[in-house]
């Protein structure tokens, strides 16, 4: 400290911290996360849903559910990639291995799938050793229930 | 004159910026409590074992025949009589038939050209009704 000699001599940087640009770095971290935020998740495709009021939330892990889209035309698409209905079972059956065996197949289905290629898929993630799978719906509003 | 004219504003020229981190905190917090991934929903079931097959005695089956429009066809155990049904009824049926028969099991069969929107009606109807028991096939002729 100085000496109480003669006068004080003050300081001319400012005492204050610059809180304008505390502002920016808020921003700054919102965007970067919203810019890096990627949730690991397969393109939709479009489909009908079909319809369901007794519909249940999966009750599994993000990353252990896998998305098998059975299109009308018996196109099968999974990870973003398509393969035809009697590839499923080899396709599946590593990813299944992967998990160890904790893999929930979501049939995400159009809803005028004819239903010989739906019992083909069931028998084919048969064969590749699923045992618990979806069939993925769309929640039913009570009233178009009971118009049906 | 010069002099007078350089009489200076006393309120600060600038907005005060303090408060803009409070906002953008604010947007921050509002859209971390606000968002909510959709979760997947659907009708679970589970598959058999390959090569897995149980004996049922008849008089423990529910035959649901799904025709191709969408009509079901129940019929009971080994009995010949086909009641003709809308999805929409099963789960009053099952309900019935549950209490009639603990150990009932639901035959699902579908016709191979029916939608599989059908077979979904079929199946939310019977898991409206709490049913366990399901099998799924298809309608083989």
């Amino acid at each position: 400290m100085a000496k109480k000699v003669g006068f004080e001599k003050r300081s001319k940087a400012s005492e204050e911290i610059p809180s304008s640009s505390l502002a920016d770095i808020a921003f700054l971290l919102l965007i970067f996360f919203m810019v890096t935020t990627v949730f690991p998740s397969d393109r939709e495709r479009p489909i009908n849903w079909p319809e369901a009021a007794a519909a249940q939330k999966i009750d599994e892990k993000k990353k252990n559910i896998l998305n098998v889209w059975l299109q009308k035309d018996g196109a099968v698409y999974i990870n973003d990639q398509q393969y035809s209905l009697d590839e499923v079972s080899q396709v599946v059956a590593p990813l299944y291995a992967q998990s160890q065996r904790a893999l929930v197949i979501s049939i995400r289905g159009d809803r005028d799938t004819p239903y010989s290629l739906v019992d083909q898929m069931q028998k084919e993630l048969v064969q590749a050793g699923v045992v618990r799978v979806v069939f993925a719906t769309q929640l039913e509003q009570r009233m178009q229930r009971e118009r049906r | 004159m010069a002099v007078l004219n350089k009489k200076k504003s006393k309120a600060g020229a600038d907005v005060n910026m303090a408060s803009t981190a409070d906002i953008a905190f604010l947007l921050l917090i509002f859209f971390l409590v606000t968002t909510v991934f959709p979760k997947d929903k659907g009708l679970s079931i589970v598959l058999p074992e390959q090569s897995e097959e149980v004996a049922v005695s008849q008089k423990n089956i529910l035959h649901l025949i799904i025709r191709a429009d969408g009509i079901v066809d129940v019929k009971r155990g080994e009995s010949q009589q086909i009641q003709q049904m809308r999805a929409s009824e099963i789960e009053g049926l099952w309900r019935q038939e549950i209490a009639a028969n603990p150990n009932l099991i639901a035959a699902v069969k579908t016709d191979p050209t029916a939608p599989y929107k059908y077979m979904v009606d079929v199946l939310d109807a019977l898991q409206s009704a709490n049913a366990e028991r399901i099998s799924l096939q298809i309608l083989e002729n």
